[in-house]
């Protein structure tokens, strides 16, 4: 397809990650507070400390802990989790995919729940119908994620008891299950954002005057909304959905702690409160590829959709 | 006949009953907690989180006692000291095992110890630092001490003296003690009741049962009466109590106190306050100025003193412990032994608060600024009460909140005024919560920079005291002296809540923290 232009985005990450490990890096170390007192907590003694900063090789130069950071990168090697000790490669790797799982699957509900109803709310316009559509998301916009979570936990899960209480389940099914609420709190979130856009422009094409040639042509309302419509109207959502996946990986820090979900979100938070440095630059360098690679998908999606899209 | 009727009756009531006694084995017990561990090896770690789970998995020589007052048996079934206190003799039990079914030797205690007591040996080395060597002969193990030590049994009770398979450990991938410990630790296997059977970090942990644990249920079997443990981590309180109130767990611990009252009134549930040694203070930095070279009032024994009386501690505790907590009135909790039951404390009196404060210098009043734990509604509700209760004496408290890690570098660096603070002992002892609160050479007294030549002197007196009633008397006269030098804000004692199943039976966490599962068992 457009091999070549990939590899050349792929290889434009490259600088993109190295500034974003060096500005994590300091960053991190910026922070007040270092990985031992964090680790050894309130009781620790100055020798303890200086003995465990030693120990993690946290006394040396800052250049030459970035550059022995570099270089183990270079070898497919993250370090060992201060507090965990174990390899953060390993640590990612246990974590990501149920991240993954949940955007996923949080964005697949997302559509399901915003495509229907946006076509709906622009095909009745103005109607009772548009106003309810349009009313339930916006409020669904501004609830707080995290409420959202407890109520559907309360609701769905303790009182009515269709679905577990937390957790991530055993096999697809198992997980499908248990994440079902955490992927409808998000999937929700996501809906109201992608409705209100998705509606708009469903409803410039539907007024669009190639619209308005083939409904002359007697081509079958059904046919029209998939073929041309929807197929128009999606251009701008992508957009939209992709900004999004960023953000609903960052937004999983709140989820996965409600849902008690093994994920790289509650990773994230666990890292940044022991301030252990290993794993805060791991998650990030594995976030800004997948934002990177989500974007270029994006792109890709958006140039197939859109044929007038010149990808260079 | 009719005799015979009435034996066959009796026999028959005599088995009923008999039966209804029994504990029921076998089954899985679901518990719920707030975070899952790090590192499960006894000597290189020193987190709570582990610590409370350690002793499931490895066993000690001796063990802390249920109510956290003393020590009894472990897998030394007796001890002896001579009469000049510095030699202790421990008679291992026969036939121990550890979880893999090889044999726990004199051997491996040896090694344990030695490991332990190594001065790099983690935060928790100084516990056996009075042990010269270890020598271990058939099932005798013997320390040679440089000074009669009265606080070693308690620490041979203490998680990071835990007796490990030394073969096992020693045959571990790695170059160094460190790097055989990791590999170690994935796998660990101790003598403890429970062996670790499954671990999926930051999700659940299973203990199964150990089939080689030497202690004895009350069926005369072996414990522990469970099938497994299972822990499952669920970060969110709201989350751990509604998996509860739908059966998904049998247990949940660090259930908030402003929930206790309502899982009470629950009765499929038993929510229990066990007893701990955590005492919630207020540290002060004593020193004249502050890092800044601003005066600090707050070094002002009087000004101390007027704060700790103008503190409604009973208000404390029905506004931040929802009435589950105990006033505090010695630094140490009156679970630690040799706690001053005739300690006053610090009784509210406003009027000699006003009294204290106006033959200070500080007559007027004056600001002061606490760091608080950012996102802790506890601590944000005990500050906001006590800035209402200190305003009528004059005294402006400023609230600053920070994360943990930047709060605990501040407090490191003496770079504060005042700070909340928890504490719990991990060891069954006066001597730690001592060491830390009130020993400059310590940390500095936690930091309040509190000096006293008096208290190191009974300290280091009491360090080889041998005679429980002495020593208790140095420990009043110490409780004493940092009372009346007020060098912190004495506040209340809080216990651990944890909310259990109907059917859960035997669980107990000790004063300590520790979890024990061994004596659990779930009642059909």
């Amino acid at each position: 397809m457009h091999s070549h232009y990939v590899l050349k985005r792929l290889l434009q990450i490259i600088p993109t990650f190295l500034a974003v490990m060096l500005v994590v890096f300091l960053l991190v170390r910026l922070l007040p507070g270092d990985p031992a007192s964090a680790i050894l907590g309130d009781r620790a003694t100055a020798d303890i400390v200086e003995r465990t900063n030693r120990q993690l090789g946290l006394d040396q130069p800052l250049p030459t802990q970035f550059a022995l950071f570099v270089w183990n990168l270079l070898q497919g090697n993250l370090g060992d989790s201060i507090s965990l000790k174990v390899p953060v490669l390993r640590l990612i790797g246990e974590r990501l995919p149920v991240t993954l799982f949940l955007t996923v699957y949080a964005a697949a509900l997302g559509l399901l729940l915003a495509v229907p109803l946006a076509v709906l709310a622009a095909v009745r316009r103005n109607t009772w119908v548009d106003a309810l559509i349009r009313g339930v998301f916006q409020v669904g916009l501004s609830l707080p994620v995290f409420y959202v979570a407890l109520q559907l936990l309360t609701l769905l899960g303790a009182r009515l008891g269709w679905f577990p209480i937390g957790g991530y389940g055993s096999g697809t099914l198992g997980h499908l299950y248990h994440l079902f609420l955490p992927a409808l709190t998000l999937g929700l979130n996501l809906a109201a954002v992608l409705v209100r856009t998705l509606r708009n422009s469903v409803i410039e094409v539907i007024t669009a005057e190639y619209v308005e040639f083939a409904r002359a042509k007697g081509l079958r309302p059904r046919l029209i909304m998939t073929r041309h419509v929807l197929r128009n109207a999606l251009i701008p959502t992508v957009t939209l959905l992709g900004l999004n996946i960023g953000a609903l990986i960052g937004g999983a820090v709140i989820t996965e702690t409600v849902f008690a979900i093994p994920g790289v979100g509650r990773l994230m938070v666990d890292a940044i409160f022991g301030r252990d440095y290993p794993v805060i630059q791991g998650l990030t360098l594995t976030f800004a590829v997948i934002v990177s690679l989500v974007f270029l998908m994006t792109d890709l999606i958006h140039a197939r959709l859109d044929p007038r899209t010149e990808l260079s | 006949m009719k005799r015979l009727t009435r034996v066959t009756l009796t026999l028959a009531a005599a088995l009923v009953c008999g039966q209804a006694l029994a504990v029921t084995r076998g089954g899985q017990l679901v518990y719920g907690r707030y975070a899952d561990s790090l590192f499960l090896d006894p000597v290189l770690n020193d987190a709570n989180l582990d610590i409370w789970i350690l002793t499931n998995l490895y066993d000690t020589l001796l063990q802390p006692t249920a109510d956290g007052k003393g020590v009894q048996p472990g897998l030394a079934s007796r001890y002896t000291v001579s009469k000049d206190g510095k030699v202790m003799t421990l008679t291992l039990r026969s036939g121990l095992k550890f979880a893999d079914g090889s044999a726990l030797t004199a051997q491996d205690v040896k090694w344990s110890l030695d490991r332990a007591r190594q001065p790099d040996a983690g935060a928790w080395s100084s516990s056996l630092a009075s042990i010269t060597s270890v020598t271990a002969s058939g099932s005798t193990v013997t320390l040679n001490l440089k000074t009669p030590d009265p606080t070693l049994p308690a620490a041979l009770a203490t998680f990071n003296a835990a007796i490990m398979p030394q073969k096992l450990f020693t045959a571990a991938p790695g170059k160094n003690d460190a790097e055989k410990a990791k590999a170690f630790a994935e796998k660990p296997i101790g003598s403890g009741p429970f062996v670790l059977s499954e671990w999926k970090r930051g999700s659940y942990m299973v203990l199964k049962r150990n089939p080689y644990y030497w202690k004895k249920g009350e069926d005369g079997k072996a414990l522990p009466y469970l099938d497994s443990v299972r822990f499952e981590i669920i970060p969110d309180d709201n989350t751990r109590i509604l998996k509860l109130q739908a059966g998904e767990l049998q247990g949940a611990e660090f259930i908030p106190l402003s929930r206790v009252a309502e899982l009470r009134g629950n009765p499929r549930l038993n929510m229990t306050l066990f007893p701990s040694t955590k005492v919630n203070s207020i540290l002060m930095n004593n020193r004249p100025t502050l890092k800044d070279g601003t005066v600090n009032p707050l070094s002002d024994v009087k000004v101390r003193q007027a704060l700790n009386y103008a503190t409604n501690k009973q208000a404390l505790i029905q506004v931040v412990t929802y009435g589950t907590g105990k006033e505090m009135k010695s630094y140490m909790s009156s679970t630690t032994p040799l706690f001053d039951a005739s300690a006053k404390g610090y009784p509210y009196d406003l009027a000699k608060a006003k009294a204290l404060l106006a033959s200070s210098k500080f007559k007027s009043g004056f600001d002061v600024t606490v760091l608080a734990t950012s996102g802790s509604a506890d601590d944000l509700a005990l500050l906001t009460a006590l800035q209402q209760m200190w305003g009528a004496i004059g005294v402006r408290l400023k609230i600053e909140q920070l994360d943990a890690a930047t709060k605990t570098a501040r407090y490191r660096a003496n770079d504060f005024q005042m700070r909340t603070a928890a504490w719990t002992n991990d060891i069954n002892d006066p001597s730690q919560i001592t060491s830390y609160y009130a020993l400059f050479s310590n940390i500095e007294s936690v930091h309040t920079g509190f000096k006293s030549s008096e208290v190191d002197k009974l300290f280091a007196q009491s360090q080889q005291e041998t005679s429980r009633v002495k020593r208790a008397s140095q420990y009043r006269a110490i409780q004493n002296i940092y009372l009346n030098a007020a060098p912190i804000i004495y506040l209340y004692e809080t216990p651990y809540p944890v909310a259990l199943a109907k059917n859960v039976r035997g669980f107990v966490q000790i004063p300590l923290g520790n979890n024990i599962f061994a004596g659990a068992s779930l009642e059909k």
